[in-house]
C-alpha cells in the first residue's frame, strides 16, 4: 500500500502541476456556480415547502440532468492521463522496473484519481455554507447526496482508469471513457420507454440518473452501493490485466 | 550475479532473442554489442523484468525475476532506452519519488539523491524541471536514477545515445568508475564505447550470441587485418611477391575471375602494424615485384557483423578508424 501512495503522491502533483488541472476545476466550478445559482431562482419563486424541489443543493446533485451532462466531459478530462500518459511518454517502463506490482501501480493511480474526484466537489461545500446562511439545509439529504457522489465516483474513477490503461494516448483514453460513460447514462433514458418492468428495474440500478435522484433526496438505497463497489472492482481488476498484457506486448 | 538461461523472446511470429545464454559475474562490466534490432533492448527489458520472456530464466543475484520479481527488481538500477522522464517534475522531485518506489529508507534518502546526483555528473540541475533539459541532461538524470537505491546490478541501454563527444566521455569515465563496484551491463551499437569500459563483450546479432570475450580479443578479431585483392597477377606470383612480409600472410584466390582480373583474399595473423601500414607494404611489394594492382582495400573479418556497428561515430581514446587506404 506504501508503493500505492507514492505513486499516487506523485500523479498528484503532476495532475496539479498541469494546465490542464486548473482549465478544468475553473470550467466545472463555473458550471456548478451557475446552476447553483439558477436553482436558487426557482426555489426562490416556488411555494414555501421542504421537498426536494425545494432544496438547491438536491436540485444540484442529481435531481436534474444538469448534474450528469457535464459529468460526461469533466470525467474523461480528469482521468485520461492517469496510465495513458505513462504509456505514452514510455515513463510506464520505469515504473513497472520498479519494485512494484501491477495492483500497486494500479491502486496509486486509483487513489489519485479519487482525490481529483473529490477536488471537484470540494467547491461544492460552499453551496452548502450559502443555504445554510440564507435557507434550510437538511443535513441528512446532504449527507446522502455526498455519500452518492462518492459511490458514483469511485465506478466512473475506476472506469476511466480502465479505459487510460486500455489507450495509449491519453486523447484516446478521453474518448473511450466518453463513450463509456455516456452509454451508461442513456441507459438511464431507457426507463421512459414502453419497456418490460424486469427490464425497467435493470435499467433503473445500472442508471446513474435513478442512483443520483435517490441519494440527493435523502435515499440510501444499498443495492446502488453494491452496485457501485462492484463496477469499481471490475474497472481496477481490468486495468490490472491490461497493464500485464501491455507488458508482453509493448 | 546475473545468470541468464537459453533466453528467447518472441513478438508475435518473429523471433527477437534466440536461446542466449549467458553469466555476468558480480563486479564485472559486460558491453552488450550488436546493430540497431540485433535484441539488445529486448534481452535488457528482460533482464530488468519489464518484458517477461517466451522461454529461458534469468536469475539476478540468485533470485528468479519472474518469480520473485519484487525482490529481483530491488536489485537492479535500470535506465530504458528512450530515458522516459516525467517533464514537468523538477530533477530533485523525480529522483526523491524514484528513491521513494525503489524502498530506500526515508533516513537515507536526501543523502542517497545527492550522491546519485553527483555520481551521474546532475548535480548542477537537480533544481531544474525535467521538461527544460538538454537530451544529455536528460541521460545523466536517467543515470541518477539508476544509481539512486545504491542497486549492485545496473543495467544501462544505450547509455551514451545521442550525447557529444564531451558527454560521452563523462558517461564513460562514471561506468568506469563503477568497476568492481557494481556489476554492470550496458548495450550500444558502437564497438569503441564497449571496449572504452567493458571488461567483456558480448556480441549480438539477430538475437543470436555470435561471440563473447575480452575486448583486446575481440578487436583483434574484429580489426584483424585482412584485405581485398584484384591483379591480373597468378596465385603463386602473389604469393611470391608477399613474402617477406611481417604476420605470414595466407593469400585465398576466391577463384573470381573479373575478365583478366582475380580477386585474392589476403589474410595477417596478429600483426603489430596498422592496416594502414599493412596496406602500403602490400603495395610496396606488389609493386617492387613488377604485378599489376587494379584494386587493393581493407575487409574486416567480422565483416557482416561489424559494418553496422563501426561506421561514422566518433571514434576516440586510441580507437583506430579502420579506413580503406586509396591506393590503385
Amino acid at each position: 500500500m506504501k508503493a500505492a501512495w507514492i505513486i499516487a503522491k506523485r500523479e498528484i502533483l503532476s495532475f496539479f502541476l498541469s494546465p490542464l488541472a486548473y482549465v478544468v476545476l475553473t470550467a466545472w466550478t463555473l458550471w456548478q456556480g451557475a446552476t447553483y445559482a439558477i436553482f436558487c431562482y426557482y426555489v426562490a419563486g416556488s411555494p414555501v415547502g421542504s421537498g426536494v424541489e425545494n432544496d438547491p443543493l438536491a436540485m444540484l446533485f442529481g435531481q436534474t440532468t444538469l448534474f450528469y451532462i457535464p459529468l460526461l466531459v469533466f470525467v474523461p478530462l480528469i482521468t485520461m492521463r492517469l496510465l495513458a500518459e505513462e504509456t505514452r511518454q514510455g515513463t510506464l517502463e520505469t515504473l513497472l522496473t520498479a519494485p512494484v506490482t501491477s495492483v500497486q501501480v494500479v491502486m496509486g493511480k486509483y487513489l489519485a484519481a479519487l482525490v481529483f474526484w473529490l477536488s471537484l466537489w470540494v467547491p461544492t461545500l460552499m453551496y452548502v455554507w450559502l443555504t445554510s446562511r440564507f435557507g434550510d439545509l437538511d443535513a441528512g439529504r446532504l449527507l446522502a447526496s455526498y455519500l452518492g457522489i462518492l459511490g458514483v465516483g469511485a465506478y466512473y474513477m475506476s472506469l476511466g482508469l480502465l479505459m487510460s490503461a486500455l489507450a495509449r494516448a491519453p486523447m484516446s483514453a478521453a474518448i473511450l471513457t466518453f463513450l463509456a460513460l455516456a452509454s451508461l447514462f442513456a441507459l438511464g433514458i431507457v426507463q421512459f420507454l414502453p419497456v418490460s418492468e424486469a427490464a425497467l428495474e435493470v435499467v433503473r440500478y445500472v442508471s446513474v440518473w435513478q442512483h443520483m435522484q435517490n441519494f440527493s433526496s435523502g435515499v440510501v438505497d444499498s443495492r446502488y452501493l453494491v452496485y457501485d463497489l462492484s463496477l469499481s472492482v471490475f474497472g481496477l481488476f481490468g486495468a490490472v490485466q491490461v497493464l500485464e498484457a501491455r507488458r508482453t506486448h509493448p | 550475479m546475473i545468470e541468464v538461461e537459453h533466453l528467447s523472446k518472441y513478438y508475435g511470429e518473429r523471433l527477437a532473442v534466440s536461446d542466449l545464454h549467458f553469466q555476468v559475474q558480480a563486479g564485472e562490466i559486460i558491453g552488450f554489442l550488436g546493430p540497431n534490432g540485433a535484441g539488445k533492448s529486448t534481452t535488457l527489458r528482460m533482464i530488468a523484468g519489464f518484458l517477461p520472456p517466451s522461454a529461458g530464466r534469468i536469475r539476478i543475484d540468485g533470485i528468479d525475476i519472474l518469480e520473485h520479481p519484487a525482490e529481483a527488481k530491488r536489485r537492479i538500477g535500470y535506465m530504458p532506452e528512450a530515458v522516459p522522464l516525467y517533464p514537468e517534475m523538477r530533477v530533485r522531485e523525480y529522483l526523491r519519488f524514484r528513491a521513494e518506489l525503489k524502498g530506500v529508507p526515508r533516513s537515507k534518502i536526501a543523502s542517497r539523491i545527492e550522491e546519485s546526483l553527483h555520481m551521474a555528473g546532475a548535480a548542477e540541475v537537480a533544481n531544474r524541471i525535467i521538461g527544460q533539459l538538454s537530451k544529455g541532461t536528460r541521460q545523466r538524470v536517467g543515470l541518477a536514477d539508476a544509481l539512486v537505491a545504491d542497486p549492485p546490478v545496473l543495467i544501462l541501454d544505450e547509455p551514451t545515445a545521442g550525447l557529444d563527444p564531451n558527454q560521452i566521455r563523462e558517461v564513460r569515465r562514471v561506468i568506469r568508475s563503477l568497476y568492481g563496484k557494481k556489476t554492470v551491463i550496458l548495450s550500444t551499437h558502437i564497438l569503441p564505447e564497449v571496449e572504452a569500459s567493458s571488461t567483456r563483450i558480448l556480441i549480438i546479432h539477430r538475437g543470436r550470441l555470435v561471440c563473447e570475450g575480452p575486448p583486446d580479443r575481440i578487436r583483434s578479431m574484429a580489426l584483424r587485418p585482412a584485405f581485398l585483392l584484384l591483379s591480373r597477377a597468378s596465385h603463386s606470383q602473389i604469393l611470391s611477391a608477399l613474402e617477406g612480409l611481417p604476420g605470414l600472410p595466407k593469400v585465398h584466390a576466391r577463384g573470381e575471375r573479373e575478365g583478366e582480373l582475380c580477386r585474392y583474399e589476403i589474410e595477417f595473423e596478429e600483426s603489430k602494424h596498422s592496416p594502414e601500414e599493412l596496406g602500403e607494404l602490400i603495395f610496396k611489394h606488389i609493386a617492387k615485384a613488377g604485378l599489376s594492382l587494379s584494386e587493393l582495400r581493407i575487409r574486416t573479418s567480422l565483416e557482416d557483423v561489424f559494418s553496422a556497428l563501426t561506421t561514422s561515430e566518433p571514434v576516440e581514446e586510441g580507437g583506430k578508424s579502420p579506413l580503406p587506404p586509396s591506393q590503385a
